[in-house]
């Protein structure tokens, strides 16, 4: 994992200091015509990091996941992921890049099992490491800036893909094992495996939230984006998931960054919490800090307040 | 120079009588979001009701402008019939479904109304369906030239007068529906966002129905003006004419009700001069060369916004 | 090794099946003239299905791509078979270049499935509908313009090279490669394409290439088909590739199941015999060949009515998204879709 990763892209102000920097944004700017949804938004995620990020509704905080996505192409600003620039790419760059997400409104393929939600995502790791075509080395050679290069190898491998999977052939028959194993695996971590082949739509809601998590960790990311995981769960519920949000950040040993409303939760999990309002950031920091910001109380909490003086 | 200005007319005329079909399109796109793929078969209906019509009438009678406007009007509102029906029991009970299965019904009913009319179909001396052989179209506007220029340089007929003139009040009085009446903001409304428009207190059904009803009977329209100039009457007709006006109403950007008058002109003039200047057999090929020409550069047509899916 | 020779199973099966099935139809011309359009009309709907069903997107022009595999082939095989290879026995030397042609029509094809799969894929799905169709017409037209494809009277003289051992290998091989491509990490892809698009993106899949990738391999099959459909009939027509011909593979689609591909088979074998029986059940009862013609005329409405009912009805057709042995009434196994709906 850590060869993988680039040398010293600059210390940001992390608690983590050693870790490498996984996801940087810089000063991304999102214009819908007139409308500015998003200011000179900047982020630094490293390995590690469990970061929060929170603002009232409408805040922007999902636009900034479409922009850091590749979603929505950033008015101005870079996104840059493990030491590439990824703003201008199609989402499923950016995901190959290292970045993995989940959406606000559940978008599981629903009519596949849930074994087959994970294996679709499984096409990150989906040759074996020692193949000429591995994506290591696919996304080695796009690191090194040759794109032509990443593009005509995974070109041929996949090529050779369909050849293998037309004709059966052992090494398919092979990693279509790995990819079941590996998502098998991925199922019991979010404690899911009794559900294999069940059809997503048939799950319950917070499994479904679960089974979106494991299959954004199927495409082998670096930084996890989190897009209201515990929305619609109850207290219980909520403090469970974010147990294994922590779990998983330290067994994939990933960057996570996560949307959430629950302040309570956000202050009690995230080490680290941005804070938007009207697409700017109004405060970054530890929980601490952010909470006793004034922009912060007057801007979020201050709604509260004024509530109960009402 | 002359012959030019003859294509010049001549292919405003058909791009008049494409821009009522588009606009039928257009409208049902924009309250449903769906391409009403049997569009062009109502307008052939249309076209059948106009000829059983007219040979009702007396040959004089049919001439008249009473005859005239009975024959439209008559066609005109059976098609609006035939819309409300289509809508009700074909695409409304699929509405809340996956797009794809509206497209396949609109489909289904195309090819329905298309074919079902190429099966001659006679009871006890009436002819209910009329079977595939083309008609000839009574002339119910006798064709004379309303201006010559020149030793017959530039000739324009009556028709061609009419049908502009048809098309352009038909065109100005759906602007003014949609934009300055209630009932237009409700289109507008419903268009936007269905759902949000009927907890507003929109009667959702009633909109999208009258706008099946308002396409259809401006396509019946078209249909008639069209047939007047092309003199024949056949079942596939609508297919070829509704597909020409649904590339117009994606040039111009589907949902857009201007965009759709200019596509269908541009279509008209682009189809003129390819066949005055080109060759006549490659007529039917030019719409869809055009139609994937403009979505290779601007896929949102011209008038379109490109809209993403909100994620 | 061990697994391509595998993998090559159904084929060591198929050939000896096949060779048994054209020894035993070879007295019966009329059987296997019929057999032959169930063949190509099982390979259309199987390779359709892939973009169709496997896919989610909705081509209606698969006649289009059937009309170029069939010209291309024809040209082809018209050509070369003037002269022959000459090292060959005769015989051999047809069977050579009759492969030959129905892979260069397949290949001119998949060529033009690429070209218009490019730009329109890129577009949503209705537009996929309109370009398809248009294509289809585009096609007709050039048909009709040009000297080397006959124009209107359409090519004659082709070669009657296609028994009904070919006919269904095609069909065995395009079925293979349907069920394989499902089975594989790219079916997986294709079908997260039909269920989410914007998941199935985020999620790493290349959308585009995908789409453009199905829509290549059932333009080559439709090649295929439309090849071995030319080595039958002899005369191909602009006429035999009409938007008639394009739905009649939609409907054949639908009904068995978007996503199946053995409801795909099962809707092209009814879809083909019904009208064959009701016909010849007519001119049997009645001695009235009238009426027998009007089967022929009253199939495209209810072609139509059809479509209506199946997605009033039954929006998933036969078998929805699965095969056959998994929705067999016999076998106790988990149906998915029955089970009680999860919460929104």
């Amino acid at each position: 994992m850590s060869s993988a990763a680039p040398t010293g892209t600059g210390a940001g102000v992390s608690n983590n200091g050693g870790a490498a920097t996984l996801l940087r944004v810089q000063d991304a700017t999102m214009q819908f015509g007139g409308l500015t949804a998003l200011t000179t938004f900047c982020l630094e995620v490293k390995a590690g990091d469990l970061q929060g990020l929170i603002g009232p509704n409408g805040a922007g905080k999902t636009t900034a996941f479409n922009v850091m996505t590749g979603v929505y192409r950033p008015t101005s600003g870079d996104i840059i992921v493990d030491g590439e620039r990824v703003n201008g790419h199609l989402p499923h760059q950016v995901n190959r890049a290292g970045l993995a997400r989940t959406f606000q409104n559940i978008r599981l393929f629903k009519d596949l099992s849930a074994l087959d939600n994970i294996k679709v995502a499984c096409l990150a790791d989906d040759r074996p490491a020692s193949s000429m075509f591995s994506r290591t080395r696919v996304n080695a050679l796009r690191k090194q800036g040759n794109f032509v290069g990443a593009r005509t190898l995974d070109a041929w491998g996949n090529y050779l893909d369909w050849w293998r999977a037309l004709l059966t052939t052992s090494g398919f028959r092979a990693d279509e094992e790995r990819i079941t194993e590996r998502a098998t695996r991925l199922l019991e971590v979010m404690g899911l495996q009794h559900r294999k082949d069940e059809l997503a739509r048939n799950l319950p809601y917070g499994e479904q939230r679960r089974l979106e998590i494991s299959r954004a960790l199927a495409t082998s990311p670096k930084v996890l984006l989190l897009d209201e995981p515990a929305a619609g769960m109850n207290t219980r519920e909520k403090s469970e998931l974010m147990i294994l949000i922590r779990k998983i950040r330290d067994d994939f040993k990933l960057g996570v960054l996560l949307i959430e409303h629950d302040m309570k939760l956000v202050m009690g999990i995230c080490e680290r919490i941005t804070v938007l309002d009207h697409g700017e950031t109004i405060a970054s920091g530890t929980p601490a800090e952010v909470k006793n910001d004034k922009k912060v109380i007057e801007a979020y909490l201050g709604v509260e307040s004024k509530e109960l003086q009402a | 120079m002359s012959e030019f200005v003859q294509h010049i007319i001549n292919g405003l005329a058909s791009g008049t009588i494409y821009a009522l079909v588009a606009l039928g399109y257009t409208m049902v796109y924009g309250v449903l979001k769906l391409i009403n793929f049997a569009h062009g078969d109502v307008m052939m209906v249309g076209v059948y009701v106009g000829y059983a019509t007219s040979r009702q009438l007396e040959r004089d009678t049919s001439q008249s402008f009473f005859g005239v406007t009975l024959i439209f009007l008559v066609a005109m509102m059976t098609c609006a019939a035939l819309g409300f029906f289509i809508e009700r029991f074909a695409y409304r009970p699929l509405r809340e479904k996956p797009k794809l299965t509206a497209l396949i019904t609109a489909i289904g009913v195309s090819f329905f109304l298309s074919y079902s009319f190429q099966v001659e179909t006679v009871v006890g001396g009436l002819t209910l369906l009329p079977g595939a052989a083309p008609k000839a179209f009574p002339e119910i506007i006798k064709p004379t030239e309303w201006l010559v220029i020149g030793d017959r340089d530039i000739v324009i007929w009556n028709w061609q007068v009419i049908s502009i003139g048809i098309a352009a009040v038909l065109m100005t009085g759906l602007q003014y529906l949609v934009f300055k009446t209630r009932f237009g903001m409700a289109m507008r409304a419903v268009s936007f966002d269905h759902r949000t428009a009927g907890l507003m207190g929109i009667p959702v059904d009633k909109v999208i129905s009258f706008t099946f009803m308002l396409g259809s009977a401006l396509a019946a329209g078209a249909g008639i003006l069209y047939a007047i100039k092309d003199t024949l009457v056949q079942p596939l007709m609508g297919v070829t004419l509704g597909l020409k006006a649904f590339v117009a109403a994606v040039i111009g950007g589907i949902g857009h009700v201007p965009g759709a008058v200019v596509g269908a002109l541009a279509l008209g003039l682009v189809e003129e001069f390819v066949v005055g200047y080109g060759s006549s057999t490659w007529r039917d090929a030019v719409a869809f060369g055009f139609l994937i020409l403009v979505l290779l550069v601007r896929p949102e047509g011209i008038f379109g916004r490109m809209t993403a899916e909100k994620v | 090794m061990n697994g391509v020779l595998k993998g090559l199973l159904p084929f060591a099966v198929a050939i000896p099946l096949l060779w048994l099935a054209q020894f035993l139809t070879k007295d019966t011309p009329f059987l296997v003239i019929l057999s032959l359009t169930v063949g190509v009309n099982i390979t259309l709907a199987v390779s359709l299905n892939i973009v169709n069903g496997m896919t989610g997107q909705f081509s209606i022009g698969h006649a289009g791509f059937m009309a170029v595999g069939a010209y291309i082939a024809g040209v082809v095989s018209k050509m070369t078979s003037v002269y022959g290879i000459s090292f060959l026995p005769e015989g051999v030397s047809d069977q050579v270049l009759y492969v030959v042609s129905l892979l260069a029509g397949a290949s001119s094809a998949a060529l033009f499935g690429f070209l218009v799969g490019l730009p329109s894929l890129r577009l949503k799905g209705d537009y996929l509908a309109i370009v398809t169709l248009g294509f289809g017409e585009i096609i007709r037209v050039f048909v009709q313009n040009t000297e080397l494809f006959g124009k209107a009277l359409g090519l004659s003289g082709v070669p009657q090279r296609t028994s009904l051992f070919s006919c269904f290998f095609v069909v065995v091989v395009v079925v293979v490669v349907a069920r394989r491509i499902a089975a594989s990490s790219h079916g997986r892809a294709l079908l997260a394409i039909r269920e989410d698009e914007v998941a199935a993106e985020a999620m790493g899949v290349n959308t585009t290439a995908y789409k453009v990738r199905a829509f290549v391999v059932a333009s080559f099959f439709a090649g295929l088909a439309g090849g071995v459909f030319a080595h039958y009939q002899s005369i191909v027509a602009p006429s035999s590739f009409t938007y008639v011909k394009s739905m009649e593979i939609v409907v054949m689609v639908v009904a068995g199941g978007l996503g199946s591909t053995t409801g795909a088979i099962i809707a092209a074998v009814v879809l083909t015999l019904l009208p064959e029986a009701l016909r010849s059940l007519f001119l049997n009862i009645t001695g009235d060949g009238s009426i027998a013609q009007r089967v022929e005329q009253i199939r495209m409405p209810i072609y139509g009515l059809l479509l209506v009912i199946i997605m009033l009805v039954r929006p998933q057709g036969l078998f929805g998204t699965q095969e056959i042995w998994q929705v067999w009434p016999f076998r106790k196994r988990a149906k998915p879709a029955s089970t009680t709906p999860g919460a929104p």
